[in-house]
């Protein structure tokens, strides 16, 4: 009568079991889809956890700078010697760019050109936290609803791109850098000729690379170009660096081929983010010098209207 | 409830270690996971219903605290803790190669499963060469990190039964 009784129980538990196993398996598609949301124990859990994140990373980047400058002060005098070589190239490069830049203006007021440069309010972040997972990418910042921070806001460096915050707690929100197989960035290749728009990916297959895709066949795309957003979409603004091509290669379906790029961010050595909470397209520079100059705050004010995002 | 709190912050404070600390040492942006090698351990001492406990906690504070597909560490590690626990009495547990081997086995095995639910998540992927790049250095770390975890999943284990 015992045993069998025991039985019964330990049958039970199994099923129990089983019915655990199934619904967290039903539970991710669900996740994953975006049909169902944990709603409130995601933020006590962050809200609980980054603050200890923070300290220990605070304690990381403490030691991981001293041994960066131990290596720099070993190799500073090559260091040194490379850079007076550069400052003499750059030198040169500046007295031809300074020449360029004054036919530019020239040629500009003949055009009566206008162009708009994009203006962009940052709050700067220390990386906290880095899933250490397997297929996805994801960090941690210090940075929360209280400093502006919303979903969809661009994170970057001064390098390049890194992601877009996909959640935002009150101290603490979720980055997802664009090597995360679910992020997509609108992109275009930066060189003049060329202009050919595609979707940069995470690379499933190598998690420090990004994938470039849907890119014809035909179009013009070679190694070594500077991909940079092309601002469809309205979560990136336009122009910030993606990444180079490194390969490119051609897409199993057939009529597509794909881009492997090194990212222009160095990923490895990620520890102080800003994030884009404003950008606006600056009004572009008068012609004719209509307005005094000491007016010129109340202008800014007025281009906050005129807000990209 | 004592030792729910030892575990419970035992797990928290490995997870901060693992998330904040290890990126530091990380080849190609892969880590050593230590909650899995802590499940896997744990289960190995107490069996498959405590190693399911804990591999369904230490799964869901990952999904919870990081930003990857929900539920797919705690479905993975509930499973890989119930499987070792079953070895429970079968092996000897101060032996110097049990958690490593059971590290190898189980952390190909994570790797696994996780790989087939993100194929059916309509993931594609190059399975050799992700290999190449993820899993053979997931599993270098995990084997190296797998003893000294252990031993502390050891000590905790004995403590908490002084406790009781």
């Amino acid at each position: 009568m015992n045993r069998v009784r025991k039985e019964t129980n330990s049958n039970k538990k199994i099923w129990i079991l089983i019915f655990i196993v199934v619904s967290v398996f039903c539970l991710i598609f669900f996740a994953a889809r975006g049909r169902y949301q944990i709603p409130l124990s995601e933020r006590i859990v962050m809200t609980i956890l980054a603050p200890f994140q923070g300290l220990i990373s605070t304690v990381n980047n403490e030691i991981r700078y001293v041994t960066s400058s131990v290596w720099e002060i070993a190799t500073v005098y090559d260091q040194n010697k490379m850079l007076k070589s550069e400052v003499e190239q750059l030198r040169a490069l500046n007295l031809q760019s300074n020449e360029l830049a004054s036919e530019n203006a020239r040629l500009r007021t003949m055009l009566a050109y206008k162009q708009a440069s994009t203006q962009f309010d940052l709050v700067i972040a220390a990386v906290i936290a880095r899933d250490s997972v397997t297929w996805t990418n994801t960090i941690m910042i210090n940075r929360g609803t209280n400093d502006g921070l919303k979903k969809d806001m661009a994170v970057i460096t001064s390098q390049g791109l890194v992601g877009n915050v996909v959640e935002a707690f009150s101290s603490s929100a979720k980055v997802e850098l664009i090597l995360d197989p679910r992020s997509a960035v609108g992109t275009i290749v930066q060189r003049p000729e060329s202009r050919v728009a595609g979707i940069v990916q995470g690379n499933k297959d190598d998690k420090m690379m990004a994938r470039m895709v849907n890119i014809p066949r035909d179009a013009d795309v070679v190694e070594g170009d500077q991909i940079v957003t092309s601002g469809f979409g309205g979560v990136y603004p336009k122009g910030l660096a993606v990444g180079i091509v490194d390969r490119i290669d051609n897409d199993e379906g057939g009529l597509l081929k794909y881009a492997v790029l090194k990212p222009a961010v160095d990923f490895q050595k990620l520890e102080e983010v800003a994030v884009i909470v404003n950008s606006r397209e600056a009004l572009p520079a008068p012609l004719v010098p209509a307005i005094p100059p000491e007016q010129t705050p109340t202008t800014e004010m007025d281009s906050v209207a005129g807000d990209a995002k | 409830m004592k030792k729910c709190f030892i575990w419970a912050s035992c797990l928290a404070g490995l997870y901060v270690l693992q998330s904040s600390l290890l990126p530091i040492i990380a080849y190609n942006g892969v880590s050593p996971d230590i909650l899995l090698i802590v499940v896997i351990s744990f289960s190995l001492l107490r069996g498959s219903r405590f190693g399911f406990l804990m591999g369904f906690s230490a799964g869901l504070l990952e999904d919870l605290a990081s930003g990857t597909f929900f539920g797919m560490n705690t479905f993975c590690k509930m499973i890989l803790g119930y499987a070792f626990g079953l070895v429970e009495h079968k092996v000897f547990k101060e032996n110097f190669f049990l958690p490593i081997m059971s590290m190898l086995l189980a952390t190909s095995l994570n790797y696994f499963i996780s790989a087939f639910l993100m194929v059916l998540l309509g993931y594609r992927f190059d399975l050799m060469q992700h290999m190449e790049h993820i899993l053979f250095p997931l599993l270098l770390y995990n084997a190296i990190f797998a003893f000294p975890v252990h031993k502390f999943v050891y000590k905790i284990c004995e403590l908490v039964k002084e406790k009781r």
